[in-house]
């Protein structure tokens, strides 16, 4: 009995000195858009014409919407169950031991999508820049990066992704540039596609958004009334949507809709057409700046697993969790990462397991959370 | 209060013994009333050391102890005997400049610190007389932080001096100094100066904190004291900002900061610095603000070509040569193509000759230095060029580099970027390009990490704060810096009021009188 009054009290330690933290509105809003806006930069376009053919920057709003409205939905939850992050909501809400349970698949999830994350990334770079070096070398590389990344709080975290958002403008001006030659008659005609077209695609909107489950854990520890975080979540939204909208309109109206099927890396053909007096080459720079924004997702992706972990067990030796799901991610990416094809199915049964606990997992929370509601807040004044 | 405080500074000096947890444990041994006792028990702790005169005098009544080495002949006529021969007092112990104590423990530290300690027999107290000898070098500009416009004065070896350097352009009752002992065996004097009223009471206590917990023996200069308190002892960057400047330190005590300063050293250490205030320089201040920016933006730039220039370069010679112009690739080509090294290796020494240029013309007398650097710059530079070891960009490269490294006002830093070269050439001829963005990443991360007396190293970059951006990239006029800057958490923000009413009041003036006359 008094073993437990210890572990609960050392828990309740735990989660408040991680509470207690506090980061500001700015650097919540580039968590958010540093942890969405990762690899999937590169292929986005590819993959929204193979379904949705040129109109597939209207599944890309179409999905920005759907995320839009699921984040109002979580912003529900979060409101109600203030000074609380996902596994705490878990186990409150699921109980305790089914509340473990589903905390242990977040974490699998979580460090299934890093791996994914490293294997994409590695990928692009045994193809663009460095064809002979080996998978393990890179994937170390980032993963130390993470580690280091996360070895400190929160905090620098936060301050870590706001700084090196600074280097996101180096990737919109160099699409900007791209747009300056661009042939909108490429886009035409709109709606061409069809309805059922525009539909699928959407749902590879939606997996290029995915990362936004860091709101859930992140979002008590920002400053400011539940309307401003609110209006935090919809900035980050509406940033990366634009942001997204530059790259598929910029390829789009540059390739034209037969020739993006043959490039698998638009974005990156696109810049290495450019010839600058100074530079040529722009796409060796572009991938050297989007390696940033990779390492911070796959990060934030590691850094959820731990701490999930972390929770799970009640411990605070925080890092060593860190450690052990690096590992993990390490192992996963290099067994997997070994086929094209391969990397492909895992990535299919990977993104498909977002729906569940990106979209339905939340959602299923905040019912249960509803249903119950007088009976969880009730308890909670005890 | 306050003016109490100032007038005593200098005897507080001489009595305050900081640490005081530590003095207390100190034995204190009560006089004896026979000289002899005395005289033996002194004699005997300072181990019959040579240069301690004892001068009887009253036919061997009394004695007067001083260390010759440490006490000024002249002085202990003026201040004893000159005084005496007027016979207005009996005994040299009833004379009014004395001090007295009735401790022999408290007698040997006075001993020590230089003053004439006079005992009389079947007398307890013993009195003593500030007779130190000062030999001091005059206030010169400081050789490695010079001006062109601006003070030319720098702090000394004396600490009585450099706080006079403060206290002469800081005339306010709120500049607040403490003193504190430190080292076991030197005993050397420390200072700490802050504005009250501005800088946070926190941040001076946990200063303070970190003082008094030094325990080594020897603490010689400043940079002693800045192992024992910097955060992160780990890191290849200076967290504490050291400058010889009077001007300098009273512009950071005035934003918040404090400004310590040790006996015996030119040196004065800021806490808690932030990595761009060693990109600052005073002349920044004197001269005109878009001078100043430019300036400074050269400098920052020089930043990114001494870590980043060599690896660059190697990486593109290595991996990415598709990165140059077409117009460029014959003569690079043309000139990398007769060297027999790898980049990597021709980078390596390049960049360990210029160290070693740069490490032996520094302790040389000027003449020797001058030659050095023109045997090492020009005869092997060209020489080497010549003989096909290392291509003639590889020099260029490193050269810049080099003089980038020089650019930053201040020497650690300028140091540990001539470090960071280095890993970054082995990730960039490993790696190429990927390798140079993670060691960058690294770096940057680190720098994010980093805090110095619990306040983040890399502000105002991050976390951000916009408003003191206007004082690190670009330095916007001075009356538009009306808020302190937030590195130190001050607890008064606000620096100035309305300072150029007259322009716009001329303004409104003229406004109101067109109404008027309308």
């Amino acid at each position: 009995m008094a073993n437990q009054k210890n572990q609960s009290k050392q828990k309740s330690q735990n989660d408040a000195a991680f509470l207690n933290t506090k980061i500001t509105r700015l650097q919540f809003f580039f968590l958010i858009v540093q942890t969405q806006i990762g690899v999937g930069v590169i292929s986005l376009p590819y993959n929204l014409q193979q379904v949705a053919k040129q109109d597939g920057w209207i599944s890309l709003i179409g999905a920005s919407l759907i995320v839009q409205l699921l984040l109002l939905l979580y912003w529900l939850l979060l409101k109600n169950t203030p000074k609380q992050h996902l596994f705490m909501s878990l186990e409150k809400i699921f109980g305790k031991w089914p509340g473990k349970a589903v905390t242990l698949l977040y974490c699998f999830y979580f460090i299934a999508v890093g791996a994914l994350i490293l294997m994409l990334y590695t990928r692009v770079i045994n193809l663009w820049m460095l064809i002979n070096t080996p998978k393990w070398i890179l994937t170390t590389f980032m993963v130390t990066a993470g580690l280091y990344l996360i070895s400190g709080n929160i905090k620098v975290l936060a301050r870590a992704y706001t700084l090196f958002s600074g280097l996101m403008i180096i990737l919109i001006v160099s699409l900007i540039y791209g747009v300056r030659n661009a042939n909108f008659i490429f886009i035409l005609p709109i709606g061409a596609a069809g309805l059922e077209n525009i539909l699928k695609g959407v749902n590879e909107g939606v997996l290029s958004l995915l990362g936004f489950v860091f709101i859930l854990i992140i979002y008590p520890l920002v400053e400011g009334t539940d309307k401003e975080k609110l209006k935090i979540i919809f900035y980050t939204q509406w940033f990366i949507l634009g942001f997204y909208l530059l790259v598929v309109f910029s390829t789009f109206t540059f390739f034209g809709a037969k020739e993006i099927l043959l490039v698998p890396e638009p974005v990156l053909y696109m810049l290495k057409a450019y010839e600058f007096s100074v530079v040529e080459r722009l796409d060796l720079f572009f991938i050297s700046v989007w390696i940033v924004s990779v390492t911070t997702s796959f990060t934030t992706y590691l850094y959820m697993a731990g701490k999930g972990l972390k929770h799970m067990f009640n411990s605070n030796k925080e890092m060593h969790f860190m450690i052990m799901m690096a590992a993990i991610s390490l192992t996963l990416a290099l067994t997997f990462g070994r086929g094209e094809q391969l990397i492909g199915q895992y990535g299919d049964i990977v993104m498909k397991f977002g729906y569940l606990f990106s979209g339905l997992l939340p959602v299923l929370l905040l019912l249960i959370f509803l249903a119950r509601k007088k009976k969880l807040t009730g308890s909670d004044s005890k | 209060m306050r003016y109490r405080r100032r007038k005593s500074e200098q005897e507080k000096l001489m009595e305050e013994q900081p640490g005081s947890e530590a003095d207390v444990k100190e034995p204190a041994q009560p006089s004896y009333s026979q000289l002899s006792r005395n005289i033996e028990y002194l004699t005997k702790a300072l181990k019959h050391s040579n240069d301690l005169k004892v001068r009887v005098l009253n036919d061997g009544n009394a004695a007067l102890l001083y260390f010759e080495t440490l006490a000024d002949q002249e002085k202990v006529q003026e201040k004893i005997f000159t005084q005496m021969e007027f016979g207005k007092w009996d005994s040299i112990a009833e004379l009014p400049n004395g001090k007295h104590t009735e401790d022999l423990e408290e007698a040997l530290k006075v001993l020590l610190r230089g003053h004439a300690l006079y005992i009389e027999d079947g007398n307890k107290k013993l009195s003593y007389f500030s007779v130190t000898t000062e030999i001091n070098r005059s206030v010169e500009e400081p050789e490695n932080e010079k001006v062109v416009r601006g003070s030319h004065e720098g702090f000394v070896e004396n600490l009585m001096i450099n706080i006079n350097l403060l206290r002469k352009r800081l005339e306010h009752r709120d500049l607040t100094i403490k003193f504190f002992r430190v080292g076991k065996k030197t005993n050397t004097n420390i200072a700490i100066a802050y504005m009250d009223g501005i800088t946070n009471p926190e941040l001076v206590e946990e200063v303070e904190k970190r003082i008094k917990s030094v325990t080594a023996d020897t603490i010689l200069s400043p940079g002693f004291m800045e192992e024992f308190i910097e955060d992160n002892p780990g890191s290849p960057f200076p967290q504490v900002l050291s400058t010889e400047r009077p001007d300098r330190v009273i512009a950071n005590v005035m934003s918040g900061k404090i400004a310590l300063i040790a006996e015996g050293s030119p040196t004065v250490l800021i806490l808690p610095s932030t990595f761009f205030m060693f990109y600052q320089s005073p002349d920044d201040y004197n001269s005109r603000w878009f001078s100043g920016t430019f300036i400074r933006i050269i400098r920052l730039m020089s930043f990114l070509i001494a870590i980043g220039l060599p690896a660059m370069y190697i990486a593109i010679i290595g991996f990415h040569f598709e990165v140059i112009p077409d117009d460029l690739v014959p003569p690079v080509k043309s000139a990398i193509d007769q060297i027999a090294y790898p980049p990597f290796v021709e980078a390596f020494i390049m960049v360990v000759i210029i160290e070693l240029i740069r490490e032996a013309g520094m302790r040389l007398p000027q003449p020797v230095g001058q030659t050095i650097g023109i045997v090492g710059g020009l005869v092997i530079g060209d020489a080497v060029i010549r003989a096909g070891l290392i291509s003639n960009l590889m020099v260029i490269v490193v050269a810049l580099t080099a003089i980038a490294s020089f650019v930053v006002p201040s020497h650690e830093l300028s140091t540990t970027l001539r470090m960071l070269t280095f890993p970054l050439i082995i990730l960039a001829s490993t790696l190429g390009f990927i390798g140079i963005v993670f060691g960058i990443m690294f770096i940057l991360i680190h720098l994010v990490k980093l805090e110095s007396f619990g306040n983040p190293y890399f502000a105002p970059v991050s976390p951000l704060r916009l408003q003191d951006l206007k004082d690190t990239f670009v330095r916007i006029p001075l009356f538009k810096l009306d808020n302190r800057p937030k590195d130190a958490n001050p607890i008064k923000e606000q620096s100035m009021g309305e300072s150029r009413e007259w322009k716009r009041n001329g303004k409104s003036k003229k406004s109101k009188q067109t109404k008027k006359s309308k």
